[in-house]
Order: structure tokens, then C-alpha cells, then sequence
């Protein structure tokens, strides 16, 4: 089992949403998240004084899968959510443990 | 026990009321109208008779017997006066039509001051949510606490002397006759005559002011004090105490705003300049734009030097950094209420329906709004390379401002024009204050009241064309510069004394708003801190000073 976390453009989400169900995956957990890679913050002016956005809003999917589905996944994350241009974000990918199910508390594999 | 009843202000407030309710016992009897005085009508019975009416041109129905026997006309006035004797007494009942028309004139009237007033009254609704939606999320509350009690407390102080101060004295030399008049407002505390500082009568609007017309001079005028009392919150807000701001709501609605009124509307001596100086017509500020927006904009000022900047707004090196808006769907749909609630605010104040001037006058206001919102727009657009929708929204307000003083007196071309400087004005005035003298002033209240404000009262002294306002302020009801009908005339129309006067008027009231409450509030200052300390300012007031975020579902809330 492994888990994904994606760091993607918020405008992106449905289009990754709809990738990932036609792959099969059965569940997605979505957070609203701030922070800055290599785009870094922009410059805005309010009322003749600059100010900078130092953390821009991107949002993080979190999704669990099989070993062997992985690699499909994060092909079409990225291919869904990349535009080609600086501040697309990042695919982590990482190793579970364990997992339940909390209503009928089935484990691992089962659960997910 | 003390720490308690300080926790619990509720000793105090009941002791506040029962002085209020006692003063009221007490003064109140004393100030009624004398026996040999006009007598108040509180029922309105006898409000607007035959005596009012007249025809189009102001030409008056009823032909009053001549006194003054030496006068060159005294034959021809007889004559006249005779014969409407004498036709008077043939048809008694078209004297009796006469006093309805008198009377239907004078409601005609009252429902459109009344109706107007509403309109005025509804604009506290736009500048709470303006000025909440300039702020940030954290003092959302705190803002709309200070919007809703202003409305309360001001209105207090100016039911028990504000409404007396302001128009005590009008009908010495400001009647208003749309409004049958208010004869029993006839005494100045300070000053008489063409010299008049304080108005007298109508303490807790009781005795000589328990009046119909005086009434609805009343209500039509809370609301105006109304609005100078919300203008202070725009600067001050994020960093005042309640307290403080509860100070400065009494201040401006018992004193500060009703002494200037009572100078430029109430018959005081500013507007009697005219007569008594050959200034003119007087000081003519016709809705406020110096008596209303420049009174707050100033007095706001003042509280803003006082309390100096918000924590963090300007940097260890003097630059200023950004607190950038909230929600600017607030902002515009704020700025949208004020300019309806503007639709009673400057076409009211002819304080009548039977003044066909009304329809010049909301079409002029409407120019100028749009007019200041474009200029605005467009030379921050060039300067910055963006429009800044809250920038827009000043402009606009700056255009109604400036124009709220000439709105009757100029054509709709110089509205467009005046409205055009004023969003200049009011771009270069919030950067001004930003940058140069470093005066905190969230919403932009200084500059689009205070400066746009001076700007419209002088505006009046150069652009007024002369087909409005004959006799204003009682000069030149005969004739004024050689011509039947002329009325107030600015610079570009070949009247430069009233150029002077709106020039030293203007600048008078400037002076005198940010002098009174900077000395007032200084002390104030020295006695108790005014401003939050530094957790609550940085935490947002909304809870350390009002127990609840205004947005509660953005925090984590534990229901137990």
C-alpha cells in the first residue's frame, strides 16, 4: 500500500478527480492548503502600498492505493493537473502501514 | 464588589438614566414657549395656511397690509391690499380653499423631508458595510458594533441639546418656511442677531420644539449628524477602545456637529456674513458637504493623529505596508446604499417637494458620483497599472461629497466637472496621508470627507451660475449684482466676494473640526489611553471587546 499526496493547482481538482475515477480509485481526501515552492509569492498593490503574497492557495489530495495501481496514479495526476507552467506542484509518494475501515473494521488491503 | 460593577457596567447606566430622565423633569418645564411667543403645534393643526401660498414664483396669495407709511409704495401696497380686501370679503370660501392649499402645501412637504430623511437614515446601513468590508476579517465585529452604536449614541445627545445648539435660533434668520416655518425656535444661547454661536431652544426637544415642523426638521437632521458621526469610524477603527468611541459619538452629536450647523444653517453668523459683510450670500453649504462630510472628515483626522497608526502599518524604516480588504463585496454594495441614501441626502434638503429644484438636484448628484468614480479609476489606472476597486468606490464617494454643497446651485456640466476633481482629489489626498503624513486611515474617510468636503463648500464660490437661491440666506431677495431673481453666484459667473467666503468658510470649518477635537481629545488621551493595548489590537478586537468573532465558523468552536 502506498499513499499519494499531491500539491495542485486549485482550478485542477476536477479534472484530477475525473483521471483518478477513471482508474478506479475509490476514495480521495481533499484539503485546502498555503505555501510556496519555486513560483514563490507575488506583489499586489491595495490602495497605492505593495504587498507581497508570500503563500499562494493550492490545494493537497491525499490518496491511497495498491502497489501495483501507483504508478498509473500518478501518471494521470500529473498528466491532468500539469499546465506546463511554474507553480503546477509536486507528487509525493510514500509507504502505509496499515489501514482501517472504522465502520466494519476491516484492515489493510480490504480497507482501502 | 468594585471589580464586579466594573465588569458590570450596570449601576452606571442605570445612574445615567435616571440623570437623563431627571434633567429632563427638570429643565423641560423651563424652556417652554413664553405666553407672548408663538406657540408650538405639536399636533400640526395649524401648520401651513392661506398665508403660504403662492404661485409659482413665490408671489404670495394672501396681500399683507403695508406698515411703514413713508415708504414710495406705500400708496400702491394700500391700494392692493385693499383691493384684496375687498375680494377677500366677496368669496369666503376661496379663502377657505387657500388654507387647504396652505396646509396640503406644507404636507406635500413633510412627506418629502420625511421620505428623504428615510433614505439619509438608510446610508448608516452603507458605511457599516463599507467600512467593514475595508477592514480586516479580524475586526469585522468590532466594526460593526462601532457602526451600530454610533447610530444610538450620537442620536442620544443630539435628542438632549445637539438638535437645541443646532437650530434653536432657525427662525430668526433661517426659517424654514417649506416647513411652516418652526416659529417657536427663535432664541440664541450665544450670540443674537446676525451674530448668533449656539442656538437655545428645544432641549430634549420638549416646549417650544414639541412642534410638527419642528419635528420633522428634527428627524430630517438626526440623520445628517448621523452621518457625521459614522464618517469619524472609517479612520479610527481596528485600534479604538469602545469607550473612547462612545466619548467621541457624544461629542460629536452633542457639540461639535450642531455648533457648525447652527453657523451655517441654524441663522448663525457665518451665514449672515452676507448681510452683515457683503460676503456674498453667506456662507452656502447647501446639504453638507462642509457642515456634515468636512466636520467628520476632519474631526476624524484629528482622532487619527491622536491614536496614531495600527501596529505594524508602517515598518522600522517609515514605509507603509498594505492591509488589504476583506470583503470588497462589501465595499461595493456599501458604496451603492450611500449613493441611493444620497438620492435623500442632497434633494432633501430643499426640505420640500414644492421646490421643483429637486429634480436638478438628483440628477447633479448622480453626475458627480459617476464623474468622481471614473476620474478615480482612471488616474489610479494610470498610476498604478491596475484599477483598485476600493479606490473606484472613493472616487465615487468623493464625487458625492464634493458635490453635496453646489448640487443646487451649478449646471449639470459643472457637476461632471466637480465630480471629475473631487476622484483626482481624493486619489491624490489617500496617498497624501499614506505617504507623506503618515495619518492611519483604514477606509479613507480624511480624505474623501475632509478634503472633498472643503473642496465642495468652495466649489459652490466658483461654479455656482446664479439660477438658484434667490435671496439665500436673506440676501438680494429683490435683486442681486443688478438682476431680479440672481441667485448665488460663484467666480465663473462674476461674483469673486463669494469666492472669498466659501474659501474662508471652508477652510474655517477645517480648522475648527480637527482644533476642537484634537484639544478635546488630547486630554481625553492624557487621562485614559484611548487605544487597545497591543494583544488586542493584534489578536483583532472582535473578541477581546465584544466576546464574539463575526465570522465564528472560521475558528474551532467547542460546542461544550
Amino acid at each position: 500500500m502506498k499513499r499519494v499526496e499531491a500539491i495542485i493547482k486549485p482550478s485542477k481538482l476536477d479534472e484530477v478527480k475525473d483521471a483518478l475515477h477513471a482508474l478506479g480509485v475509490t476514495g480521495l481526501t481533499v484539503s485546502e492548503v498555503k505555501g510556496f515552492g519555486r513560483q514563490k509569492g507575488h506583489t499586489e498593490m491595495y490602495r497605492g502600498t505593495e504587498y507581497t503574497v508570500d503563500f499562494l492557495p493550492k490545494l493537497m489530495i491525499v490518496v491511497v492505493v495498491v502497489d501495483d495501481l501507483v504508478e498509473p496514479v500518478v501518471k494521470s495526476i500529473a498528466d491532468s493537473a500539469r499546465t506546463g507552467k511554474i507553480g503546477d506542484g509536486k507528487i509525493f509518494v510514500s509507504s502505509l502501514d496499515d489501514v482501517m475501515r472504522i465502520r466494519t473494521g476491516e484492515r489493510g488491503r480490504d480497507a482501502i | 464588589m468594585a471589580r464586579v460593577s466594573a465588569r458590570h457596567p450596570r449601576r452606571w447606566l442605570l445612574r445615567a438614566v435616571v440623570a437623563i430622565v431627571l434633567a429632563q423633569w427638570l429643565i423641560g418645564p423651563v424652556i417652554v414657549a413664553r405666553a407672548d411667543e408663538p406657540q408650538p403645534d405639536p399636533a400640526g393643526i395649524a401648520t401651513g395656511d392661506k398665508g403660504i401660498t403662492s404661485d409659482a414664483g413665490g408671489t404670495a396669495f394672501v396681500v399683507t397690509e403695508p406698515t411703514d407709511k413713508t415708504s414710495p409704495d406705500y400708496a400702491k401696497n394700500k391700494q392692493a391690499f385693499d383691493e384684496y380686501q375687498a375680494q377677500a370679503a366677496k368669496e369666503p370660501l376661496a379663502l377657505k380653499l387657500a388654507d387647504n392649499v396652505g396646509h396640503l402645501r406644507i404636507s406635500t412637504n413633510f412627506s418629502w423631508t420625511l421620505l428623504t430623511g428615510y433614505l439619509v437614515l438608510f446610508m448608516q446601513a452603507g458605511f457599516a458595510l463599507l467600512t467593514c468590508g475595508l477592514v480586516r476579517k479580524k475586526n469585522a465585529g468590532h466594526l460593526m458594533m462601532l457602526n451600530f452604536a454610533a447610530y444610538v449614541f450620537a442620536f442620544l445627545a443630539y435628542y438632549v441639546c445637539g438638535f437645541a445648539f443646532q437650530f434653536g435660533a432657525a427662525a430668526i434668520n433661517a426659517a424654514p418656511a417649506n416647513l411652516g416655518g418652526t416659529p417657536t425656535l427663535n432664541h440664541f444661547l450665544i450670540g443674537s442677531g446676525s451674530w448668533g454661536f449656539l442656538g437655545g431652544r428645544g432641549f430634549f426637544l420638549s416646549g417650544p420644539a414639541y412642534d410638527a415642523g419642528s419635528m420633522c426638521l428634527t428627524l430630517f437632521e438626526v440623520v445628517f449628524m448621523e452621518t457625521a458621526g459614522y464618517i469619524i469610524v472609517g479612520a479610527i477603527c481596528e485600534r479604538i477602545t469602545f469607550g473612547a468611541f462612545l466619548l467621541c459619538e457624544l461629542f460629536v452629536g452633542a457639540i461639535l456637529y450642531p455648533m457648525f450647523g447652527c453657523w451655517v444653517w441654524g441663522g448663525g453668523w457665518l451665514s449672515q456674513l452676507g448681510n452683515t459683510m457683503g460676503l456674498g450670500h453667506g456662507y452656502v453649504d447647501f446639504a453638507g458637504s462642509t457642515v456634515v462630510h468636512a466636520v467628520g472628515g476632519f474631526c476624524a483626522m484629528a482622532l487619527a493623529v491622536i491614536l496614531g497608526p495600527r501596529i505594524g502599518k508602517y515598518g522600522r524604516d517609515g514605509k507603509p505596508h498594505a492591509f488589504p480588504a476583506h470583503n470588497l463585496v462589501y465595499v461595493v454594495t456599501g458604496t451603492f446604499i450611500l449613493l441611493f441614501g444620497w438620492m435623500g441626502f442632497n434633494p432633501g434638503s430643499t426640505l420640500g417637494a414644492s421646490d421643483l429644484r429637486i429634480s436638478v438636484v438628483a440628477v447633479n448628484t448622480n453626475l458627480a458620483a459617476v464623474a468622481g468614480a471614473a476620474s478615480a479609476m482612471f488616474l489610479w489606472h494610470y498610476m498604478f497599472g491596475k484599477p483598485d476597486v476600493t479606490m473606484a468606490c472613493n472616487g465615487m464617494l468623493a464625487g458625492l461629497v464634493a458635490i453635496t454643497a453646489p448640487c443646487a446651485f451649478v449646471s449639470p456640466n459643472s457637476a461632471v466637472i466637480i465630480g471629475l476633481i473631487a476622484g483626482i482629489l481624493v486619489d491624490l489626498g489617500v496617498l497624501f496621508n499614506e505617504r507623506v503624513i503618515k495619518v492611519d486611515d483604514p477606509c479613507g474617510a480624511i480624505s474623501v470627507h475632509g478634503y472633498c468636503g472643503w473642496f465642495g463648500a468652495v466649489s459652490v464660490g466658483i461654479f455656482a451660475d446664479g439660477t438658484y437661491g434667490a435671496g439665500w440666506n436673506g440676501v438680494g431677495a429683490a435683486s442681486y449684482l443688478g438682476k431680479a431673481g440672481q441667485g448665488v453666484t460663484g467666480l465663473l459667473h462674476g461674483d469673486f466676494s463669494q469666492f472669498i467666503m466659501q474659501l474662508g468658510g471652508a477652510t474655517l470649518c477645517a480648522i475648527y473640526a480637527f482644533g476642537f477635537t484634537y484639544i478635546v481629545f488630547s486630554a481625553v488621551n492624557a487621562v485614559k489611553s484611548m487605544r487597545v493595548s497591543k494583544e488586542v489590537e493584534l489578536e483583532g478586537l472582535d473578541v477581546p471587546e465584544f466576546g464574539l468573532p463575526a465570522y465564528p465558523e472560521d475558528e474551532i468552536v467547542n460546542a461544550a
